[in-house]
């Protein structure tokens, strides 16, 4: 198994009122009422310290997200974070995936940008790049970002399909797309990864998503909120891989990634008295202060997809959703927390159940300080790690979603076929 | 399909096939009389009293989207721009004989008819603008936020007072959860349809072509709209050559189902003024 290091860019502290102040944690919270500067510089620079930190600690990559406009994230573009992670690790020789999990290609509307910044960090990361393209969350490309909410998708087919082109054609070639047109594309640099970094794309539930996913041979990752995330990411697994047996594709553990936020006490009752608040903060102030209309608009998702998830959301029980407090988050699973012993064996039994060969962990959830991330991936790195590195090793010989560089193998043809499945 | 009631003398619908072929636009019409074009807003074509009057007098025939039947969903992704739009529609409307023929549209609809009228200044003899979209600026900013607003709060930003009959009649409960599952799939993408032509900011540049509409116009405003502000009706009455405006008072954004008299009672003399 491979374990990456996952973090937010949170702005920290956030006033105990917030949520009832303030309506969400995008787009409208007002950043002059909230902020201290100074206190940006800080949570910033403490983002990065501790990614540092992780890869130190010996994580097999750290990964950074994407989202424009948000106080859970200050994260506008993670190639930016990637680039200071990227230097830092090779100056201290540190082996360790680059992974920019979010760099959205439904919001992007500079694809050659992409491309070009992506391929400068697998080079000057020597080849330690693992690049992720999601579709992009509602409030980020359609309302940060202006893309209407209908062409969010063709937009991504588009956009990806060109970034594979700039990074593997080896002549120069004029792009004459729908929405971006280019009369000489030939990036310098060009990826050092051959025939060009792993790809991953990330899902939140859209059949659509998992499908384009196995068609295309990319890398999966799962992204579920709320309390009710275990039973989701269940749900959502088992159709992939049942969607996976149906395409004829192997069933490689690898293809899968999922991010699971995880906080480690020296024991259960130790966990809940370091972390409860911090996590309790990312609910009330942070990723769960998001209104649904911020997640998803109408346009977005094709009425094919829409039935699907309507219909899933209709019928679910009624009764609302287990309030987000650290205690049912925690019995839910949504946030798994405990002694190293608890917190290895839950991970343990969720890469079997859900059959994943990547687990991004989130370490620095809400208001946790420094030090305190510190400690939790201290703990993580020394009591939990070493013993999920074992599971799935039969496959580890085949991990194609993966850098060379780092023990993986060369992406599939699947992935650079241009002519290969679209999202839309 | 052809059928007929009393109260509704001619109902038919025709497919029309339209740019290049690639769009299969749909018609409903009904009535009998002269023919009248009316475009729908971006909630969709829903047949209200108004329509129904019109009907008595005015044959109309009502183009339904593209995208948004629920048998051709995809449809909506052969139209990239306005200018798409316009001018599929007007090859469909010449195909169907519909020019020189007077034209009302509502919200989105209204937008439509405007840039039709704009850039095809003969195609319709009148034009009736009712809440159009179209004209954006700083000091009356709008927004599309009423697409993703929960479906219990719509009526209370379309209507100045959603408890009416006209409005209540606009919301059917629907009949079970397979109903219920069809209309939020439907109502949630049509609202996608619409606003790939009016997001992030509902300004395509109509502003820049209004003045070549030459038919004379009725714009029609309800005082009360908040989903776009009555201060663009005088807006659209100073860009417009040949045009009046009138504001409805104690109404909200469709004046046709909160004032249906008063809608229909100003629309048609203003159709029959020469």
């Amino acid at each position: 198994m491979k374990v990456t290091y996952i973090h937010h860019y949170p702005y920290r502290h956030l006033p105990e009122d917030f949520a009832s102040r303030y309506e969400e944690s995008v787009v409208t919270n007002p950043y002059f009422e909230l902020v201290d500067p100074k206190l940006v510089h800080e949570d910033l620079r403490s983002a990065l310290d501790e990614a540092m930190y992780a890869a130190r600690a010996g994580f097999d990559a750290v990964a950074l997200t994407e989202h424009g406009q948000s106080s859970y994230d200050m994260n506008p573009n993670p190639d930016l974070g990637a680039a200071a992670l990227a230097y830092a690790t090779e100056l201290e020789g540190i082996e360790t995936g680059i992974y920019t999990v979010g760099r959205s290609l439904g919001k992007s509307r500079e694809p050659l940008r992409v491309a070009e910044e992506q391929a400068w960090l697998d080079c000057l990361s020597g080849g330690r790049l693992i690049s992720g393209f999601p579709v992009g969350l509602a409030y980020d490309a359609n309302v940060n970002a202006g893309v209407p909410p209908i062409e969010t998708r063709a937009r991504y087919d588009e956009n990806f399909e060109f970034i594979l082109r700039a990074w593997t054609e080896r002549e120069p070639f004029p792009f004459n797309g729908h929405y971006s047109q280019y009369p000489s594309v030939n990036i310098w640099p060009r990826p050092v990864q051959q025939p060009h970094p792993p790809v991953s794309v990330t899902g939140t539930g859209n059949p659509n998503t998992t499908r384009f996913a196995l068609q295309r041979d990319l890398g999966f990752n799962l992204v579920v909120l709320g309390a009710a995330a275990p039973n989701t990411a269940q749900r959502i697994f088992d159709d992939m891989w049942r969607m996976a047996d149906e395409l004829d594709l192997d069933d490689n553990p690898y293809r899968a990634a999922f991010a699971q936020s995880v906080v480690v006490g020296e024991t259960d009752a130790d966990a809940e008295r370091l972390y409860a608040k911090h996590v309790e903060y990312s609910m009330s102030r942070g990723v769960g202060h998001i209104p649904m209309h911020r997640l998803a608009l109408p346009g977005g998702i094709s009425p094919q997809g829409l039935r699907v998830l309507l219909g899933q959301a209709m019928s679910a029980p009624t009764g609302g959703q287990p309030a987000l407090t650290y205690r049912n988050l925690v019995e839910s699973g949504a946030v798994i927390a405990g002694s190293p012993a608890t917190v290895r064996e839950r991970l343990a039994d969720q890469a079997h159940s859900f059959r994943i060969g990547h687990l991004l962990a989130n370490l620095q959830i809400g208001s946790m300080p420094t030090e305190l991330t510190q400690h939790n991936i201290d703990l993580f790195s020394t009591q939990v790690l070493p013993h999920l590195r074992g599971i799935w090793s039969d496959y580890d010989g085949d991990n194609r979603w993966w850098p060379e560089r780092l023990g993986g193998r060369p992406v599939s043809t699947k992935q650079a076929d241009l002519t290969g499945a679209r999202l839309t | 399909m052809t059928t007929t009631s009393p109260n509704q003398p001619a109902t038919g619908e025709k497919v029309i096939a339209t740019w290049n072929n690639r769009i299969r636009l749909r018609f409903v019409i009904r009535g009998s009389g002269p023919a009248l074009v009316y475009l729908h807003p971006a909630g969709g074509l829903f047949w209200d009293d108004f329509l129904a009057r019109l009907t008595e007098h005015y044959t109309v025939y009502a183009p339904v989207f593209p995208g948004t039947s629920p048998d051709d969903t995809f449809a909506i992704h052969e139209l990239d721009d306005i200018f798409d739009v316009v001018l599929a529609y007007e090859q469909a409307l010449r195909s169907l004989g519909l020019e020189n023929v007077p034209v009302v549209g509502q919200s989105f609809g209204g937008m439509l008819a405007a840039e039709l009228s704009a850039c095809f200044p003969k195609l319709f003899t009148k034009v009736v603008l009712l809440d159009p979209a179209g004209l954006w600026n700083e000091q009356h900013p709008w927004s599309l936020d009423f697409i993703s607003a929960p479906p219990e709060q719509l009526p209370g930003l379309l209507f100045k007072d959603p408890t009416a009959e006209g409005p209540r009649s606009m919301f059917p409960q629907p009949s079970g959860p397979e109903e219920a599952l069809d209309q939020a799939v439907a109502g949630i993408w049509t609202f996608g349809c619409m606003a790939k032509f009016l997001w992030p900011v509902p300004d395509r540049g109509l502003r820049k072509r209004l003045h070549r509409v030459t038919a004379p116009t009725l714009i029609m405003w309800g005082e009360d709209d908040r989903l776009i502000p009555v201060a663009y009706a005088d807006e659209f009455g100073r860009l417009i050559p040949h045009s009046r405006v009138e504001v409805v008072p104690d109404c909200g954004h469709i004046p046709q189902i909160e004032h249906t008299d008063h809608t229909y009672a100003t629309v048609t003399d203003f159709l029959a003024e020469h």
